[in-house]
């Protein structure tokens, strides 16, 4: 346990320090808060705006820091050899990959963090400057609560796609990993369409095949829920339960299957 | 008294090749034994099996067969780690920790305490002669300085076995001068050092036992000491105020004869040729004698030799050498 | 890959590979619980959402998929089917089929020569209510928007032609469009003689039988059960007007309301009739007119007399 959270606390330091991520950060912000001045010019949709942009942004941004600090700091690693003089150290390789990726989460959940802040900050400027009439037009308050719903949605989804990252990363090249990883992040968020498929193909067999990718490649989608929070229809606690389960579980696997390779390979 | 290191019939192979996979066989029941205490030198070529043999000991490879331990326990066993060091071939760090982050880091690893790190760490990098660049991030290291952290971070942990792969790799002369003092020092202590290198010299001052393997085999082991007493081939003349018709005597007998300085030259002779028969011409013949020394084969003599013996096929399984090791 | 070896080659501390295969299924297997268990509970979250259709613009949407515009359509089109069905198969709420149009749209302009997309569409939005969305004016456009990218696919001034004649009953733009297709190349030799007879007696079941016809041997499926559909339509038609017949011959007794049981009970008929999907006819007590229950799949009928 202390090993995992020292090496956790490492790869946190290590990120902060790296410019890449520090500047996706630093972006993502001035672009949440530029969504202010967007909002200027829809006419009485500067909330609506507001929020997708935020909630887009994390979730976009986070996802290239996430790719991106997952490759880094494990497959970089690896390839770079740096790993050598940490395997060498009394900690076992499975303390290894679960280090790395609790540093990666905590990185995350830092990033995550801070866009949230500006995000709310903005919406509070908002809702402070303007006039209670047009803002009982809206379809969801300024400060709404149920925004934190669609981002923990969105960073339970981040930690998914940063333990496939480090999955990938236990055997494959830093181009590699990132471009697989990008692709099942791609795949996971066509997921739903892969449901239906047997309302639109007239093969069972086409059919068949599809509802078990469904099942078995990552449910992204799931994990989107900004438009409902956005116009201010429920996300139900039980539908958020669930879905979050999921994510934990198929992190699990993910991670499971990340130390068993790990513990496996030669480095050659 | 139980070996520091073991290792018993040590084979790996890997399979070479994208469609159909050869067998590639690195290391070939490679069997030795390290006392505590020894300073033992890996020696070999470029591809022999040093670098896979230090990997086999640290468990960054898995055996295809046979077995080895350290310290009385299969390597691999996560405790022994706590009392071993190792620095890797060209290592290569955090680009952006510093020196005194990366130490403590890894002090942390070990488990030792806040306070006792900060002492560690400091008088650490005070042996290996890193001041205040300790506070720089390692991205802005030279290659020697990478490799003194490197050392640094192999000692952390007051190891008793320490595994240095090329620990002279890209360090200026000076640099490699502390490094052997400071194996010297890690042998006054008692430790057990097991190094691999190709720099024979540095082997041969301050190994007690070498190893040399070629084409993924042992090719020979022994004691320095031994090695260079048996093989003496010659001796060395000194001698002063030598007059050049002298010097024409002395070329047909004479194996090689150097001039050091104005008079003063270096004879050497064949060992059938009795150096005092030389000595008393000389000295008639005015010169002075300034030393009289024998001629050790090197290491390197040696090593050369064992290494054409073993011959480059690889035994038991065909494929191509890989460049590198 | 880099750094890989067989892992039998070599023994390796650690959870043999049977314990992780277990520990790794079951896993799976708890997440695809959680998965399926979520998606039974909260199948409305999928239906409002796509209400909300974020990019309706087809241009727009044909820069953000970059050059994967033929692989968008068809991702909307299965969502343009999904709509369609989805909303058809859930009975009880209000069929709105607002997305339909904008669906059918995107699909189109990411790609311009997807067919289906066109015809299928068209039939979909031509479909009254309580059915489908009962826009005919949009089906035409539509197909009109294929006609740009396929200025001589006889196809679509076919099915121009055909909700014209179906769905807004003006004949003689239908014979004319009729006559256009005939025109393109390519084109099967039995719309001419449609054309012509659609001028002369365009308003009778006869080219309807005809038209429905064709479409019965197309090969998507949705259009073959329409076309049965439209045919069993017809064929109630005919029923209904000998049944008519019947009834008026031999009305009730005075002030005495039209009803089946009293043709049973006189023994004019054996039973109560009922249309091709076994659902009784209904008829109007004051006026004896016999029309097909509204709780019939064949409701609401067209009206063409015979």
């Amino acid at each position: 346990m202390r090993a995992i959270s020292c090496i956790a606390v490492n790869v946190f330091r290590e990120s902060v320090r790296d410019r890449v991520p520090y500047n996706l950060v630093v972006f993502a912000v001035l672009l949440i808060a530029s969504s202010f001045f967007l909002g200027q010019l829809t006419a009485g949709q500067d909330v609506k705006i507001i929020k997708d942009l935020g909630l887009a942004a994390t979730s976009v941004f986070g996802l290239f820091i996430a790719i991106f600090i997952g490759i880094g700091l494990v497959s970089k690693e690896v390839e770079r050899r740096s790993i050598y003089s940490l395997l060498s150290k009394p900690i076992s390789r499975p303390q290894l990959v679960l280090g790395k990726y609790a540093g990666l989460v905590l990185t995350l959940a830092v990033n995550v963090a801070v866009m949230t802040v500006a995000q709310f900050a903005v919406l509070a400027y908002l809702t402070w400057t303007s006039d209670p009439a047009i803002q009982s037009a809206w379809d969801a308050p300024g400060i709404d609560p149920a925004l934190l719903k669609a981002i923990a949605l969105i960073f339970v989804e981040l930690m998914l796609i940063t333990a496939v990252a480090v999955f990938f990363s236990t055997f494959s090249t830093p181009l590699l990993s990132a471009a697989l990883t990008f692709g099942l992040y791609l795949v996971g968020h066509f997921n739903a369409d892969l449901r239906n498929f047997e309302v639109a193909v007239n093969s069972r067999t086409a059919a068949w095949i599809a509802r078990g990718l469904y099942h078995v490649l990552p449910d992204l989608s799931a994990f989107d829920v900004k438009t409902q929070v956005v116009h201010g229809l429920p996300v139900p606690a039980g539908y958020l339960a669930l879905t979050m389960g999921y994510g934990g579980l198929y992190i699990a696997l993910l991670l499971l299957t990340a130390t068993f390779i790990f513990s496996r390979r030669d480095f050659k | 008294m139980a070996a520091a290191i073991q290792a018993e019939e040590l084979t790996k192979d890997y399979a070479i090749g994208f469609w159909r996979k050869r067998p590639y066989r690195a290391l070939d029941r490679l069997s030795i034994a390290i006392e505590p205490g020894e300073v033992f030198g890996f020696l070999g070529p470029n591809g022999a099996g040093k670098t896979t043999t230090m990997k086999l000991l640290m468990q960054l490879v898995y055996p295809t067969s046979g077995r080895a331990e350290i310290l009385g326990h299969p390597v691999g066993h996560v405790a022994t780690r706590q009392r071993i060091g190792y620095l890797p071939e060209n290592p290569y760090f955090y680009d952006y920790l510093t020196a005194e982050e990366l130490l403590s880091y890894f002090a942390q690893l070990f488990g030792y305490p806040a306070a006792d790190r900060a002492k560690r760490v400091s008088t650490l990098l005070d042996r290996v002669g890193i001041g205040a660049e300790r506070r720089l991030q390692l991205r802005k290291f030279s290659k020697g300085m990478v490799q003194r952290v490197g050392i640094a971070q192999a000692l952390i942990n007051d190891p008793e076995v320490v595994f240095l792969d090329e620990p002279m790799s890209g360090l200026d002369p000076l640099g490699r001068r502390d490094v052997r003092t400071l194996i010297l020092e890690l042998r006054e202590q008692g430790r057990t050092v097991f190094f691999s290198s190709h720099i024979l010299a540095d082997a041969q001052a301050l190994c007690s036992r070498v190893a040399v393997v070629a084409g993924g085999r042992l090719a020979a082991s022994g004691r320095v000491s031994d090695i260079l007493a048996f093989e003496v081939r010659g001796w060395e003349l000194v001698m002063s105020a030598l007059r050049p018709e002298v010097i024409a005597r002395l070329t047909p007998i004479a194996q090689r004869i150097v001039e050091i300085s104005p008079g003063r030259y270096s004879i050497e002779l064949a060992l059938d040729h009795p150096p005092e028969r030389v000595l008393a011409d000389l000295t008639a013949a005015g010169a002075s004698l300034v030393s009289l020394n024998p001629v050790h084969d090197t290491l390197e003599d040696y090593f050369v030799k064992r290494v054409a013996e073993a011959g480059s096929a690889r035994p038991a399984s065909i494929g191509a050498p890989r460049a590198g090791d | 890959m880099t750094g890989t070896s067989a892992a039998a080659a070599h023994s390796t501390p650690g959870v043999s590979a049977f314990v992780y295969g277990l520990a790794a299924a079951a896993i799976m297997a708890a997440a695809i619980g959680a998965q399926i268990a979520r998606d039974r509970i909260y199948q409305q979250r999928e239906r409002d959402t796509e209400r909300i259709l974020y990019v309706r613009s087809g241009e727009a949407a044909k820069r953000i998929t970059l050059d994967f515009d033929a692989l968008a359509a068809d991702v909307y089109w299965i969502r343009a089917i999904q709509h369609y069905g989805g909303d058809r198969l859930v009975g009880a709420r209000a069929h709105k089929y607002e997305l339909l149009y904008p669906l059918l749209d995107l699909t189109t302009t990411l790609d311009p020569y997807f067919t289906i997309a066109y015809r299928f569409g068209a039939i979909f939005l031509s479909e009254p209510a309580p059915g489908g969305p009962g826009r005919p004016d949009q089906a035409i456009g539509l197909l009109q928007k294929g006609l740009i990218a396929q200025p001589t696919k006889w196809q679509y001034f076919h099915d121009v032609a055909f909700v014209h004649y179906w769905h807004l009953r003006d004949f003689k733009t239908a014979a004319q469009w009729f006559q256009r297709a005939a025109d393109q190349p390519d084109s099967p030799n039995w719309l001419r003689p449609l054309a012509a007879g659609m001028l002369t007696a365009g308003n009778d079941r006869a080219s309807a039988r005809i038209l429905w016809t064709q479409i019965l041997a197309s090969d998507q499926e949705w259009l073959r059960k329409t076309a049965a559909r439209s045919l069993q339509q017809l064929d109630t038609l005919d029923v209904i007007d000998q049944l008519q017949a019947v009834v008026r011959r031999f009305p009730p007794p005075p002030g005495a309301p039209y009803s089946w049981d009293d043709y049973v009970r006189r023994g004019i008929l054996r039973m109560v009739p009922f249309d091709t999907t076994n659902t009784p006819f209904d008829i109007d007590p004051a006026s004896g007119t016999i029309t097909v229950s509204t709780a019939s799949s064949l409701y609401p009928m067209p009206s063409l007399p015979s």
